[in-house]
């Protein structure tokens, strides 16, 4: 049999290919049972959630998300309607709240919701007009991790503006709004006026920063990124998140933390329902919500975190050292932390941040 | 209907594909630069407002001089390095040639990250040349300046385009051939003089090809400095990405977007017009 191959045939048959191939690549015509939670990968770690997932139908996609404000980014382009759930920060819920992107949540089909820390039910953060768009979920604090080894003793804040001790060696999170958090803590400008700083506490903020700048190794962009750095030595103390604390310390070096007196940067990251979900997906919303608050994923993450959820419900359960090392076994201590909130002249902070950079 | 015609309609969908695809989103971030923002929402009243702002800003200005500058260094390192490289692999290599060119190109497929990984661990201060310096006793401390500088950005952005400049430059020289050269030497040029009067004018187009890519490249960059270049690693690019993540000024990054765009366009017709006068240029560029 004759099998040749001709210019035709060969043009039909990519033209075929493609059609199939571009058949394939189209986002999967969602089933009716599938749910898509746009999150944090740490957060939905597959046996997190297997207890719900085994007794529920749903087929959960997950969409991780690298930042919150990509995250923000992607719903006001228009990407709400293809999702069913996300993990705003609490700061941040006014931003999504204020684009019309989410619908409140009713509380009363998230029992586990009523045993939500007095922090997290009082906060104004979050809510509107009385009702809660964002529900907080999980919590913890960046505080400043140094390698015990290379320093003498536990610093603070000052560490980033005075001496030149550990100059170049000093690394900062590149990003704008705990940046200037902290110089606002250095400076001693209270907690009330942090997000409201006028023109002259700005100037002075800008101040300490450029001569933050000098001092610095680098700003860190993934967090990752910063472990590496405290293991290869690149940096021997910088303003952290917790995991790098607890993974190189696990890997044997003497890493220290330290929440400085002068104030510790709190944050808590909410999960909230897009504007459009309706119907089973709602419900569905809901159960994941409640089950996200619950014992059974609250004592997950207290140890795969680890971090603490916002209800009590697994507190009591957890040994004394596992409640310290997410700072639940002195709840008092949540009231010493600077929550992150948006402040209204964000825009300004950010184009200080930039002119810091590029001082 | 004539064959000119049927081309032209076969050629329609083409011509609106790229329409769409590269210079519909271009056309909403024009639209958009001259809109303003008010806390969340975009107001869609025209203003020139974005533009006074890059135009008054010397943060905004000077992030804009130093990506065109930086990127210029680029160019000229890689050509300077590229040259030597091309003419090696054309005119040199004679079995093996497609092994180098393979060679050429394989830090290309491993990805930005891990070249810029496998940079810091070459220039940390506790990396394989600190390392090296210190054990050959040419240096009594590391040195930190190796890693997290203006010096690491460019090492790395330079290694990370030179094969771009040098497949553009090899193109020339293998088309450039080799009885001018004879004959240069033969009427008395020596070497240099033969580079500089045969050789760098007939490798010109490869070199601008080269150059192009490098620079359009270079300008647009922004991991390696973020990456590398340490606490002055910030770009007009990642302050593009701060405006449209951080901030949610979709408008001052689109206006400033455009003027990156605007100054490239202009810099490359101005490159055109004053080479177009030559006649160096109209020889090499157009043949005649």
């Amino acid at each position: 049999m004759k099998n040749r191959m001709t210019r035709r045939s060969l043009l039909q048959t990519l033209c075929g290919a493609t059609a199939l191939g571009s058949l394939g690549a189209m986002p999967s015509l969602a089933g009716s049972n599938e749910f898509v939670w746009m999150t944090w990968e740490n957060l939905a770690k597959d046996d997190y959630l297997a207890k719900l997932l085994a007794a529920s139908p749903i087929d959960l996609r997950k969409n991780f998300i690298g930042t919150d404000d990509e995250q923000f980014a992607k719903l006001r382009a228009g990407g709400a309607s293809s999702v069913d759930l996300i993990t705003p920060g609490l700061d941040k819920v006014e931003f999504y709240v204020e684009s019309g992107l989410l619908q409140p949540v009713d509380l009363d089909r998230v029992p586990n919701a009523a045993a939500l820390y007095d922090t997290f039910r009082n906060t104004p953060l979050g809510k509107k007009n009385g009702e809660t768009y964002g529900v907080p979920f999980y919590w913890g604090i960046n505080p400043i991790v140094y390698r015990a080894d290379l320093m003498d003793g536990e610093p603070d804040w000052s560490v980033f503006f005075e001496g030149d001790k550990h100059a170049g060696k000093l690394a900062m999170r590149d990003y704008a709004l705990e940046g200037i958090m902290i110089a606002a803590m250095y400076l001693g400008i209270p907690q009330d006026r942090m997000f409201h700083m006028d023109d002259a506490e700005l100037g002075e903020v800008k101040k300490a920063l450029i001569a933050q700048k000098k001092k610095l190794r680098t700003y860190w962009n993934s967090i990752s990124d910063l472990t590496n750095l405290f293991a290869s030595g690149e940096v021997v103390c910088a303003f952290s998140w917790v995991p790098p604390y607890h993974e190189l310390r696990a890997r044997g070096l003497e890493m220290g933390m330290a929440l400085p007196e002068a104030g510790v940067i709190g944050w808590c990251d909410t999960v909230a329902v897009p504007a459009g979900v309706e119907g089973q997906k709602l419900e569905v919303a809901h159960d994941l919500i409640n089950y996200l608050l619950g014992p059974v994923y609250g004592e997950k993450l207290a140890y795969g975190g680890p971090y603490a959820t916002s209800t009590s419900l697994i507190r009591d359960q957890l040994p004394l050292d596992q409640q310290e090392k997410i700072f639940v076994k002195d709840l008092s201590i949540m009231d010493t932390f600077v929550w992150k909130q948006n402040p209204p002249r964000y825009n300004e902070w950010v184009a200080l941040w930039n002119e810091v950079k590029a001082s | 209907m004539s064959r000119t015609a049927i081309g032209n309609w076969l050629a329609a969908p083409i011509v609106a594909a790229i329409a769409t695809i590269c210079l519909a989103p271009l056309a909403i971030l024009f639209l958009f630069s001259f809109f303003s923002v008010d806390f969340v929402n975009i107001v869609k009243e025209p203003t020139f407002k974005n533009y006074w702002t890059i135009a008054s800003s010397s943060t905004y200005r000077g992030l804009i001089a130093q990506a065109f500058l930086s990127a210029l260094v680029v160019v000229c390192i890689t050509g300077v390095i590229g040259h030597p490289v091309a003419y090696f692999i054309a005119k040199r290599v004679k079995s093996a040639k497609s092994a180098f060119l393979v060679l050429l190109l394989v830090p290309l497929y491993t990805g930005d990250l891990v070249r810029i990984f496998a940079w810091r661990v070459l220039l940390g201060t506790e990396g394989a040349l600190n390392t090296l310096l210190l054990w050959v006793g040419v240096i009594d401390v590391p040195i930190e300046a190796l890693l997290f500088s203006p010096l690491a950005t460019h090492v790395v952005l330079v290694y990370n385009f030179l094969p771009f400049m040098v497949l553009g430059l090899w193109l020339s020289y293998e088309s450039l051939d080799d009885h001018l050269l004879e004959a240069a030497g033969d009427l008395g040029a020596s070497g240099m003089s033969a580079f500089r009067r045969v050789t760098f004018p007939l490798t010109a187009p490869g070199l601008i090809a080269g150059g192009l890519m490098v620079f359009v490249m270079a300008v647009g960059e922004y991991l390696t400095p973020q990456l590398v270049g340490g606490a002055s690693g910030i770009t007009i690019i990642s302050a593009i990405n701060d405006l449209f993540g951080t901030a949610f000024d979709w408008p001052l990054g689109s206006a400033i977007a455009w003027t990156m765009l605007a100054i490239l366009g202009f810099f490359f017709a101005a490159s055109a017009v004053v080479l177009g006068r030559t006649n160096w240029a109209r020889a090499v560029v157009g043949g005649e």
